[in-house]
């Protein structure tokens, strides 16, 4: 654990998990504009947060290298990365549970797990 | 207060040594001093005569003297492992190579090198001691200037960053923003006139004045405003005997008065040494001449020069063959320090592979370039075909313009996907990364070099070390993509396409029958060692030299005094270094009575070079 401590210090602000989480793959960035071309799949995805976020929402992205902590944090997640590895993301997080992993997915698939999991 | 002095100018005019002669004289005084090299061909430990590296070093010979080369590549690789740290040890090994490839990208590089130099205007100190001077011998000019704009293009990019995804491909959000004060305060610290001076070294040259006046202007912009001059270079009494060096002092006589009116600043003059500045001795000698205006060094008339009755050039034909298209086409890269003679050697070689009928593109990619200046005529951001020389094209790459352009073809495309606008806008955000204009100027650069209507294409490349990274860039890109084929549930058709053009251009730029990277230099110790060093880390990517250029050769005739004598022995020496550490073919392009200018010039310099056979126009 020793070597999770300093970690904390990057932990995000607020504690409470956000609605839906993403677990992205390594990326230069959140469009994956670093290529000479965009990504259609990840401009997709932003779309769909930008609906989600309209509807009030709290959505959140992780990168392993900026957001280590938060990995670490989800068992469930580290599971499907320890045993599927690099294949196993992007893991789309909803209320704390897995919804899916390897790809992303749809809206709607995203509300459906919303309601099922509405608290 | 810590006074921070930055030297600015050209490569090869002198600026690390004089950065070294002003820090030995100041450590000489007393004051705690520091000098800094961000270039990334770096020479200190050349002139100190001591291994220097990554970290402070007190010089051995000198006990107020410290000195540092911020090595890009190492900072880069400690930026890394700090961030690696908490993923080696819990993630599984396949993720942590993704990561660490994803790491070596050209951002990282550029982050990781750029904080530690801010980590110097900083927290100066050694031992909780703050140093009294902290010199800078800084990359050169264009470089200098990309660094130097940093700090306000991040400021944006953080603010876009936590504003928006809260993620930029700088690196964690919280380390930035603590990073944000510390680009601020360095920013502000070079702002203050009191604390902070910029001296521009420059020889008294037509290139060297516009060089100096558009570094000048880029600073000014960025509300940086004391500056001052060191003219360099200045052919002394002893040297006008000569006719060569007599003309040669003509023409700076030109140019100082120019100098004289056009920059209102502090200026003072430098004279040319007959021999070499090299150890602290010979650096303490530079300073009685330089601060003390005592006469330039004693030549000791004792010693009998001994001149070599040999050229040290290769044979014509040996040289013909690296350069012209054997079969299919050929692209020469002109390598080395800004400054050594890069555009030269391009315009001369570009007019004389025209004039023997191959359809010539003349392409650079450096913000300093000055194509248009060398062939006397107009060069644009478009090929546009070069007046009064047939089968000859030229393009000068402008980044800024290649980054707007890139910008607008990608939001477009997005567009045209049927985007919404707040979407477009996030990926607007993204593409203000300060590695946006490089990839740029190179995607663009690619784009010429696919190109299949030329049979020659001279690129006249961007200073070693900016030219290392941008030619790891392919690589690096192919990594990228790689890294997206896992991001994305299908790989884009797209993709695949820039994929198959970069592999094309990386296998294009190893292989010795259709690419030919020649090393510019001047027959001097560090420009060697440069060009050396630059060539070993090319090789690693299994690309080798195919020609080297000596630049400023006196030629042997002109031995006429001891002055002249000192010099061309001093060049004799490393003329005899280059054929052996390189052992590819030598051309050497003369030290002339003026500039190099125009087409007729360059013509005849062409046909000494190349030699004269087949000329069709």
């Amino acid at each position: 654990m020793s070597n999770i401590i300093p970690l904390l210090n990057t932990m995000p602000t607020s504690i409470a998990p956000a609605d839906v989480e993403f677990f992205d793959p390594p990326m230069c960035c959140p469009t994956g504009l670093c290529g000479p071309t965009l990504d259609q799949a990840l401009l997709d995805l932003n779309e769909i947060i930008q609906t989600l976020e309209r509807d009030n929402l709290r959505v959140e992205r992780y990168q392993m290298t900026n957001n280590p902590n938060v990995f670490l944090a989800n068992a469930d997640v580290m599971k499907l990365v320890r045993e599927k590895e690099m294949s196993a993301l992007p893991i789309t997080v909803v209320h704390g549970k897995v919804i899916k992993a390897s790809a992303y997915p749809t809206l709607d698939e995203i509300h459906t797990a919303l309601m099922e999991l509405a608290k | 207060m810590t006074q921070f002095i930055f030297f600015s100018g050209k490569g090869g005019v002198g600026k690390t040594s004089m950065a070294c002669a002003h820090a030995v004289r100041y450590a000489d005084e007393g004051k705690r001093t520091l000098i800094v090299t961000t270039d990334p061909a770096s020479n200190l430990g050349d002139v100190f005569e001591q291994e220097i590296g990554h970290q402070v070093t007190p010089l051995a010979t000198m006990p107020n003297l410290s000195a540092m080369e911020i090595d890009s590549d190492k900072a880069t690789q400690e930026y890394i492992d700090s961030a690696m740290l908490p993923i080696r040890d819990a993630f599984p090994p396949q993720i942590v190579q993704v990561m660490e490839e994803q790491m070596s990208g050209p951002c990282t590089a550029e982050v990781a090198a750029f904080d530690r130099f801010t980590d110097f205007l900083d927290v100066p100190c050694e031992n909780g001691i703050a140093f009294d001077i902290v010199i800078f011998d800084t990359a050169p000019t264009g470089h200098t200037i990309r660094l130097l704009e940093l700090p306000a293009e991040w400021s944006r990019s953080i603010d876009a960053a936590s504003a928006g995804s809260g993620q930029t491909c700088l690196g964690p959000a919280a380390a930035i923003q603590h990073a944000k004060h510390k680009y601020g305060r360095a920013l502000s610290a070079m702002r203050q006139s009191a604390q902070t001076r910029f001296v521009f070294v420059l020889h008294p040259e037509a290139i060297s004045i516009k060089e100096t006046r558009r570094a000048i202007d880029e600073l000014i912009k960025l509300d940086i405003e004391n500056f001052s001059l060191i003219i360099n270079g200045i052919i002394p009494d002893e040297g006008m005997q000569n006719p060569l060096f007599a003309a040669r002092f003509e023409m700076q006589a030109h140019y100082l008065m120019q100098i004289e009116s056009n920059f209102p600043y502090s200026k003072q003059r430098m004279t040319l040494l007959a021999d070499e500045i090299k150890g602290v001795e010979k650096l303490r000698q530079v300073g009685k001449v330089f601060f003390d205006g005592e006469t330039a060094l004693q030549m000791d008339e004792a010693v009998d020069v001994q001149l070599q009755d040999e050229s040290f050039a290769s044979p014509l034909d040996f040289v013909r063959a690296q350069v012209q298209p054997n079969g299919h086409r050929r692209t020469v890269f002109f390598a080395g320090k800004g400054g050594v003679g890069k555009t030269i050697a391009s315009c001369i070689t570009a007019v004389w592979l025209a004039r023997q009928g191959h359809k010539t593109l003349l392409l650079t990619t450096d913000p300093a370039a000055h194509l248009g200046d060398v062939l006397d005529t107009f060069v644009g951001d478009k090929v546009t075909s070069v007046n009064g020389q047939l089968n000859l094209w030229a393009v000068n790459i402008d980044s800024k313009a290649a980054a707007e352009a890139y910008k607008t073809r990608i939001l477009d495309d997005a567009r045209q996907r049927g985007r919404p606008e707040s979407v477009v806008k996030v990926i607007e955000e993204e593409l203000n990364s300060p590695c946006t204009e490089e990839m740029a100027a190179f995607d663009k650069f690619i784009e010429y070099a696919s190109q299949d209507e030329w049979d020659a294409v001279v690129f006249d490349t961007a200073p070693t070390g900016h030219t290392l990274r941008l030619l790891e860039l392919p690589v690096d890109w192919s990594k990228q993509i790689d890294v997206k084929v896992f991001a994305s549930v299908d790989a884009t058709v797209a993709d695949d396409v820039a994929k198959a053009r970069f592999a094309k251009v990386i296998y294009m730029m190893s292989d010795p029958e259709q690419s030919t990277f020649a090393f510019v230099m001047y027959p001097e110790s560090t420009p060697i060692l440069e060009a050396w060093r630059a060539a070993q880390e090319l090789s690693t990517g299994g690309i080798h030299p195919g020609l080297v250029v000596a630049n400023m050769v006196i030629p042997p005739e002109q031995t006429t005094t001891l002055f002249v004598q000192f010099r061309r022995s001093m060049q004799e020496k490393y003329l005899k270094e280059i054929a052996k550490r390189f052992s590819v073919p030598q051309v050497q392009i003369p030290l002339l009575p003026n500039e190099i200018k125009g087409l007729k010039m360059l013509t005849e310099l062409g046909e000494q070079m190349y030699g004269m056979e087949k000329v069709t126009v």
